[in-house]
C-alpha cells in the first residue's frame, strides 16, 4: 500500500493535466445538462434591469480585455439582450485600452441580432484615458469626456444620448470587471460620489474580493465568474455559452476535489507509516 | 476568409501556448514572445491615438482648446528622469500627480472603504419589534462578520502578546482567516478551470470543416513539430557528452 501511495505522490504531473482536459472535454461533447439555480445575488441584478421602464438609461462598463473572456464575454451578452429586450437606452464604455476591440464587437454583434440601431438605441463610447477621472469627468459633464462616440460621431448629436448630462442621468450602471479599474473603481468614484444604482459581473477570481461591496449594500447585485454567467443566462430563458461550459466545470470541480482527497489520503498514509518505523 | 484565418492563428497560439503543458519548448516561447509583441503594439497604438490624437492633438488643433499645452507639458516633464542634468524637472509634474491623486483619492476611500464598511458591519444584532424578539439567519450572518472582524483584528494586532483571551481570538480568527483563504482558493480554481473550458471550447468550434479542420490539423502538426525538437535535443546533448 505504501508503495503504491508513494508512487501516487510522485505521478508525473502531466498525467493530471490530462484527467482535467478529459474533465473537461467529455462534458463539453457530450452535455449532461446539471440543472442551474440562480442565486439571489445575480437575480438581484437581473431583477433590476427587468423593473427598469422602457428607455431607461443604461451603462455598461465593460472593463475586461480577452484574457477574461471565457468568464466575462457570455455575461456581457446576456446582459446586452436583457437591455436591448427592455429598450433601455444603451451607454457602453470600457475603462481597459486593450478590451476596446473587443468590448466594440460585443455590443455591435448584440446589436445586430436584436435589431437595434447604433446612435438611436446604444451608443458605444470605446475607451478614454485615466479611469477614475474618466468615472468623476463623467459624473460632471459625460458629453464632455466623451465628445464624440468610438465611431468620431459627436455624442450631442445622438438621439440615444438626448437629456443625458451627467451620470446622475443614468438610472443603472453594470460593471463587467477583470480587476481593477473595475467594479470598485466605478463605486468608489461614480455611485458613492453620484447616487446612481450599481451592479457588478466579475471573474470568479475577482469575486471574493468584490462580496464586501455585496455585503454592505454598497452594490446591488454581482454576477460571479462563468457559473454566475450560466445564471443569468437561466433568468433570461436563453442558453449561451456559460450554461454549455457549467457541466463541464462541475467535472472538473469533481475532478480537483477527487484528486484532493486522494493526494491527502496517500499523504496521510505514507506519514502513518513513517511514524510507526520511528 | 478573416475569419477562417483567425480561427487558424487563434488555435495555433492556443495551442503553442497549451504545449508548455508537455515542457518549456521553442512553440511556446513564440506564441510568449509574440503575445507580450502583439499587446504592447496594441495598447500602444490604443493610447496613442486614444490620448494624444483625441484627447490632446483634436481638441488643441480643432477645438482650440490651447491651454492643453500645459497638461501635454507637465507630460512631457515626466521624460526628464531620463537626463540625469535636468531630472529635478520631472518634480513638477510628480508634485501635481501626487497632489492632485490624493485630493481625489482620500476623502472617496475614506467614505467607501472605511465608513460605508464600518456601517456594514455594525449592524443590530437582533430586533425587538412588533413581533417581539427576533434571532434569525441574518442577524447569526451580522453575528458572524462581528466575530470574522474582531477577532481577524486582535490576530492582527501585535503590540501586546497573545496570551489568555487575546490568543484565543486570535485563534478564531485564525480560522476565519483560513476560510477565507480556502473561498478565494476555490474561485481561483474555478477561474483557472472556466478559462480552459473556454479555450477548449473554441477549440472544438474551430475542429469543424467550416474551419478547415483547423485544429485537427494544427494539433498533429505540433505534436509532429514536438517529436522532432525533442530528437533533435536529445541527439545535441549526445554530442555535447561524446568525448
Amino acid at each position: 500500500m505504501r508503495s503504491f501511495a508513494e508512487k501516487m505522490l510522485a505521478i508525473d504531473r502531466r498525467w493530471i493535466f490530462g484527467l482535467i482536459a478529459l474533465a473537461t472535454l467529455l462534458p463539453l461533447l457530450y452535455p449532461v445538462g446539471l440543472p442551474i439555480r440562480p442565486s439571489p445575488q445575480v437575480k438581484n441584478v437581473y431583477e433590476y434591469i427587468e423593473g427598469l421602464p422602457e428607455g431607461s438609461v443604461f451603462l455598461l462598463s465593460m472593463d475586461f480585455d480577452p484574457a477574461s473572456k471565457p468568464e466575462l464575454y457570455p455575461m456581457a451578452v446576456s446582459i446586452l439582450r436583457h437591455a436591448f429586450k427592455k429598450n433601455l437606452r444603451m451607454m457602453g464604455m470600457t475603462l481597459w485600452v486593450t478590451g476596446t476591440g473587443m468590448a466594440e464587437k460585443v455590443i455591435s454583434d448584440v446589436a445586430q441580432e436584436m435589431g437595434k440601431q447604433r446612435g438611436t438605441d446604444y451608443v458605444f463610447l470605446g475607451f478614454t484615458p485615466g479611469s477614475s477621472a474618466v468615472i468623476l469627468n463623467m459624473g460632471q459633464d459625460l458629453l464632455a469626456t466623451f465628445p464624440k462616440d468610438h465611431y468620431g460621431m459627436p455624442t450631442s448629436e445622438l438621439p440615444v444620448l438626448k437629456g443625458v448630462r451627467s451620470l446622475r442621468d443614468v438610472q443603472y450602471a453594470v460593471s463587467l470587471a477583470a480587476g481593477s479599474p473595475g467594479i470598485e473603481t466605478w463605486y468608489v468614484y461614480g455611485k458613492d460620489k453620484y447616487k446612481f444604482e450599481l451592479g457588478g459581473g466579475c471573474t470568479a477570481v475577482a469575486a471574493p474580493g468584490i462580496y464586501p461591496l455585496l455585503q454592505t449594500g454598497q452594490i446591488n447585485g454581482l454576477i460571479g465568474g462563468l457559473r454566475g454567467a450560466a445564471e443569468y443566462e437561466t433568468l433570461l430563458e436563453r442558453k449561451g455559452k456559460a450554461t454549455s461550459g457549467m457541466d463541464a466545470q462541475s467535472a472538473t470541480h469533481f475532478m480537483i476535489i477527487l484528486l484532493i482527497l486522494a493526494c491527502n489520503l496517500f499523504y496521510f498514509v505514507t506519514r502513518r507509516k513513517d511514524t510507526r518505523r520511528r | 476568409m478573416e475569419g477562417f484565418l483567425g480561427a487558424w492563428v487563434a488555435v495555433g497560439l492556443t495551442l503553442f501556448i497549451y504545449s508548455f503543458l508537455y515542457k518549456d519548448n521553442p512553440f511556446f516561447k513564440l506564441a510568449e514572445h509574440l503575445y507580450v509583441g502583439v499587446s504592447m503594439g496594441y495598447t500602444i497604438v490604443r493610447i496613442y491615438y486614444d490620448t494624444m490624437v483625441k484627447s490632446l492633438y483634436q481638441p488643441m488643433v480643432s477645438e482650440g482648446k490651447w491651454w492643453l499645452v500645459i497638461a501635454a507639458l507637465l507630460g512631457l516633464l515626466m521624460l526628464t528622469r531620463f537626463i540625469p542634468k535636468i531630472t529635478w524637472l520631472s518634480r513638477w509634474s510628480f508634485a501635481f500627480v501626487v497632489g492632485f491623486g490624493s485630493g481625489v483619492v482620500i476623502p472617496r476611500i475614506i467614505s467607501s472603504y472605511i465608513l460605508q464598511q464600518v456601517q456594514g458591519t455594525l449592524l443590530p444584532l437582533a430586533s425587538v419589534g412588533e413581533g417581539g424578539f427576533r434571532f434569525g439567519l441574518a442577524q447569526l450572518n451580522t453575528v458572524l462578520i462581528l466575530v470574522g472582524v474582531v477577532t481577524v483584528l486582535f490576530y492582527f494586532f501585535f503590540s501586546i502578546e497573545h496570551r489568555g483571551a487575546i490568543r484565543g481570538a486570535a485563534r478564531v480568527g485564525i480560522y476565519f482567516l483560513m476560510i477565507s483563504f480556502g473561498a478565494g482558493f476555490g474561485y481561483t480554481v474555478m477561474a483557472r478551470m472556466s478559462l480552459l473550458i473556454g479555450r477548449i471550447d473554441d477549440l472544438l468550434l474551430y475542429s469543424s470543416s467550416d474551419y478547415g479542420y483547423a485544429t485537427i490539423v494544427l494539433s498533429i502538426l505540433i505534436i509532429l513539430g514536438l517529436l522532432y525538437w525533442e530528437r533533435s535535443s536529445r541527439k545535441a546533448v549526445k554530442k555535447v557528452d561524446m568525448p
